[in-house]
């Protein structure tokens, strides 16, 4: 019998694959003739809702507006806004008891996806929202300042706020449909829980937004569908994409290749993952400064960290000892610059006049010997009896960390300092990092485009995990965040990069990049680097055939 | 047969709130809490609102108390609501079910087939070229890790060769058959390869031993022909043991598909606990903890059960 009828089950079988793997997938002409951008995303989003979603937003942002976002030169721009209010153009107004009234003009004509207009009553109800005590939006302690929302008509809003805050420009970045969240009678609003909770907006069947973009389908762990809202209020000539998929694909090496095979027209890639890509004849790699830095930071809240890093020399001499050039040129690929202070260098608040701190083994080791550490018998340094010896906590799965933390070791090493890693896992670093108790680590923030940095760096910020202080600091950080100006805020900022620097708190390494993969049909793509991402001007997106 | 299976499902209840106690410790004595989800993405977030986030989910109270809060209402066949999406978490695994369920199909399908045939020729012809190759692409098949075939097939068949995708289960917009079958086609011959490897290993040493026996010899003294004697006699007797490997493979298949998720991004279970488990969404991770224990009970008793098919000798009380 057998090798015959075996030989034809075998047959049979490859057959079967020969067959599935040489169907074709020719959609019917109408949806050919479809002008579909796919994106290949990075994670699968939680909820839409973009205030409450712990993603970041592009897939929200394509249906749902706000007052404002940031292009990508890091400025707010307005959108549901006529413009954004400043003194100079007469719409932010200082009163006598100190309070501080903005008035926003709004854009007329503007409707939701179901045709419901667009007026101020749903800005004052987004605002009411996200300053409740449990929205859970990440920033909701900004909106804290606003004592009232009033609305004189449908198209003006009028902030009253408790004092001057600087950042005020790039809040409101959403706006929820107040009608969306009426209660059954039609009359109350849904409470706070209720919103957060509301599965027909956080889900897609009642997303509504003023965008470019409706939402059309959620297959969950596959892909979100949005297609071409006909009536978007900027004209009826764009968007001028049919539909967008956003298909998640959260594995990087797997995205890689998904882009490589051509099928998606968008995507980021991991900066070591460029050289990869770069040949591909039908897309570009743009790599977009994003508004985070790469940074090695010494913390002075456990004891050992307090002997090691208090004085100023050691954290100098620490610093000479890493090699910030060969990171970005070896490491990184060339994918990144050197960067010099916690602010991108694309923002117009930062400061290129500060100390650096070069690689120079001989002034580390000059600066260590002056702190009075001296080479002992082991090669390690000691002072009164301790070895200059720190454990350095790492986050298990972000490779670039752990090469980094591995330069940094052979640097220290070199002037007889010691450095033990310590890996944990993602979760467990996180909730290691916020307890304070840590001597080092290589980590990076996420900024907004505004360039507040106090609750970094502020004696009592609410983000200083490192624990260092300094009042003369924490003075300018305060009377920049209550400057309504560039021209008041911007020299304050200067000065206080200026300080951080002079100050060796912490070593900044390279200004983090995020390649995006983007096809040449794409026009009108301008990436952006902020926490609102690329997708800003999605309405002026075209796709060339 | 029938009082056997009723006891064993009987005896699965108490089991499984073992289970579910182990289980919800080991969770939550993993460093790190549902705020990891909130500062993932690297953005400012206020320490009063990670505060207020943990108190709002009760994460802040004993994990006792909170055992018990959880196990009134699993009793009750409420699950939960998942952290991060504030969704029902029975929703969450039966929309992701399905996914799941056909890939594990199609790859015990491939397996099981390429694994008796492995398994077959290797022992018809111990110790022949075929069986050698087969020996050999077992081993090989074992020590490959699941990602790295994965990517190589990727690379290999949808970036060079351009004949299959690389990932999800459809092209948006193609609702043809040929296309979903030709996305099924990667992650099913993946997830297959390692059952494939250890699958004809133990089919092939039951069937040697099956064929070296006393009633093989007796059968073929009777005058039957070689086919009957190899596949009546022979690949019957041999498959008992096989096939409780086989069940709790099944079984494995089922909650373990997670590593070939990933990597072809297909969107089932497996993929659903990596994000849970990212995000520490306590209850998405029970949820789906206990169904992958529910199924490896289940599929155990259908192993005892199967046993008593194919070998009548073999009686339950």
């Amino acid at each position: 019998m057998s090798r015959g009828r075996i030989a034809s089950a075998v047959a049979v079988v490859v057959c079967l694959f020969a067959e599935a793997g040489c169907a074709s997938s020719t959609p019917s002409g109408e949806e050919a003739r479809k002008r579909i951008l796919r994106v290949a995303y990075d994670r699968e989003i939680d909820v839409l809702n973009p205030f409450t979603s712990q993603n970041l937003v592009d897939i929200s942002f394509s249906m749902i507006e706000g007052l404002v976002t940031t292009n990508e030169r890091n400025e707010y721009i307005p959108v549901l806004a006529k413009e954004v209010p400043t003194e100079a153009n007469g719409l932010v107004k200082r009163e006598k008891d100190g309070s501080v009234v903005m008035t926003w003009p709004l854009h007329q004509n503007v409707r939701w996806h179901d045709g419901v207009a667009f007026t101020s009553a749903d800005v004052c109800f987004t605002w009411r929202f996200v300053a409740s005590a449990n929205s859970m939006t990440y920033n909701r302690e900004e909106y804290l300042g606003i004592k009232k929302c009033d609305t004189p008509d449908d198209h003006t809003v009028v902030f009253t706020w408790d004092g001057a805050y600087a950042y005020y420009a790039g809040l409101f970045e959403a706006i929820l449909p107040r009608h969306v969240f009426m209660k059954a009678d039609g009359k109350t609003e849904m409470s706070v829980d209720e919103i957060v909770n509301y599965e027909p907006y956080n889900r897609g069947s009642k997303t509504i937004g003023t965008g470019p973009f409706k939402f059309a389908e959620w297959r969950s762990g596959e892909y979100i569908r949005v297609v071409r809202n006909p009536d978007y209020w900027r004209g009826s000539a764009v968007p001028a994409i049919d539909e967008i998929v956003w298909a998640f694909i959260p594995d990087n090496n797997t995205r890689l290749l998904a882009l490589k095979s051509g099928r998606y027209d968008w995507g980021r890639i991991q900066p070591t993952q460029v050289s990869v890509l770069r040949n591909l004849t039908a897309s570009d790699v743009h790599l977009i400064d994003a508004n985070s830095v790469m940074h090695f930071d010494l913390a002075i809240r456990t004891e050992l960290g307090k002997q090691l890093f208090s004085d100023v020399r050691v954290r100098r001499a620490v610093f000479h000892a890493i090699d910030r050039d060969g990171m970005a040129k070896k490491l990184m690929e060339g994918t990144v610059k050197v960067a010099q202070g916690p602010i991108n260098p694309n923002s117009p608040y930062h400061n290129a006049q500060v100390v650096t701190y070069d690689y120079d083994l001989n002034t580390s080791r000059r600066l260590l010997d002056e702190a009075g550490w001296t080479v002992g018998p082991d090669g390690v340094r000691q002072k009164d009896g301790r070895r200059f010896s720190f454990v350095m906590l790492n986050r298990a799965g972000t490779t670039d960390r752990i090469l980094l933390a591995q330069v940094i070791q052979a640097g220290l090493k070199a002037v007889g300092i010691e450095v033990i890693f310590e890996t944990m896992e993602s979760a467990a670093w996180t909730q290691r990092w916020r307890s304070g108790k840590w001597e080092a680590m290589v980590s990076a923030w996420f900024l907004p485009a505004d360039p507040g940095i106090t609750g970094l760096y502020a004696c009592k910020g609410a983000n200083n995990m490192a624990g260092f202080c300094d009042p003369a600091l924490d003075e300018i950080l305060e009377r920049s965040d209550k400057a309504l100006s560039f021209d008041d805020r911007m020299p304050l900022l200067h000065e206080a990069q200026a300080k951080l620097a002079e100050q060796a708190r912490m070593l900044p390494l390279y200004q983090n990049v995020m390649p995006e993969v983007v096809t040449k049909r794409v026009q009108g793509y301008r990436g952006s680097g902020t926490n609102f991402g690329s997708f800003w001007n999605l309405w002026e997106w075209k796709l060339a055939s | 047969m029938g009082a056997y299976i009723t006891r064993r499902l009987l005896q699965m209840a108490p089991l499984m709130v073992g289970i579910s106690i182990v289980v919800f410790a080991l969770i939550q004595a993993a460093p790190g809490g549902p705020e990891a989800a909130l500062l993932s993405s690297g953005r400012f977030v206020d320490p009063s609102v990670v505060a207020a986030y943990r108190t709002k989910l009760g994460v802040d109270q004993a994990v006792p108390v909170q055992y018990a809060r959880w196990i009134g209402a699993a009793l009750t066949g409420d699950l939960g609501v998942s952290y991060s999406t504030t969704r029902p978490v029975v929703d969450m695994i039966v929309e992701r079910l399905p996914a799941t369920l056909e890939l594990m199909a199609c790859a015990f399908l491939i397996a099981a087939s390429f694994a008796a045939l492995i398994g077959m020729a290797s022992a018809l012809r111990p110790h022949s070229w075929i069986d050698l190759l087969g020996t050999g692409s077992a081993f090989i098949g074992i020590a490959l890790p699941v990602f790295w075939l994965g990517l190589i097939l990727q690379l290999v068949f949808a970036v060079e060769l351009g004949w299959l995708p690389v990932s999800g289960t459809h092209t948006v917009g193609s609702s043809s058959f040929g296309d979903h079958v030709a996305h099924l086609v990667l992650p099913a011959v993946v997830l297959a390869s390692r059952y494939i490897a250890s699958w004809s290993r133990y089919f092939r040493a039951s069937l040697m031993s099956v064929l070296e026996s006393d009633y093989i010899r007796t059968a073929r003294a009777q005058g039957l022909s070689e086919s009957r004697v190899f596949f009546a006699h022979a690949v019957r007797n041999a498959l008992v043991p096989v096939v409780s490997v086989m069940a709790l493979g099944l079984a494995d298949l089922v909650s373990g598909a997670v590593i070939t998720e990933t990597v072809f991004a297909w969107p089932g279970i497996g993929r659903l606990f990596v994000q849970g488990m990212f995000a520490r969404d306590y209850p998405l991770l029970m949820g789906i903890l206990l169904m992958g224990s529910l199924t490896v009970l289940v599929f155990n008793l259908l192993a005892d059960v199967l046993y008593g098919v194919l070998d009548p000798r073999i009686r339950y009380e």
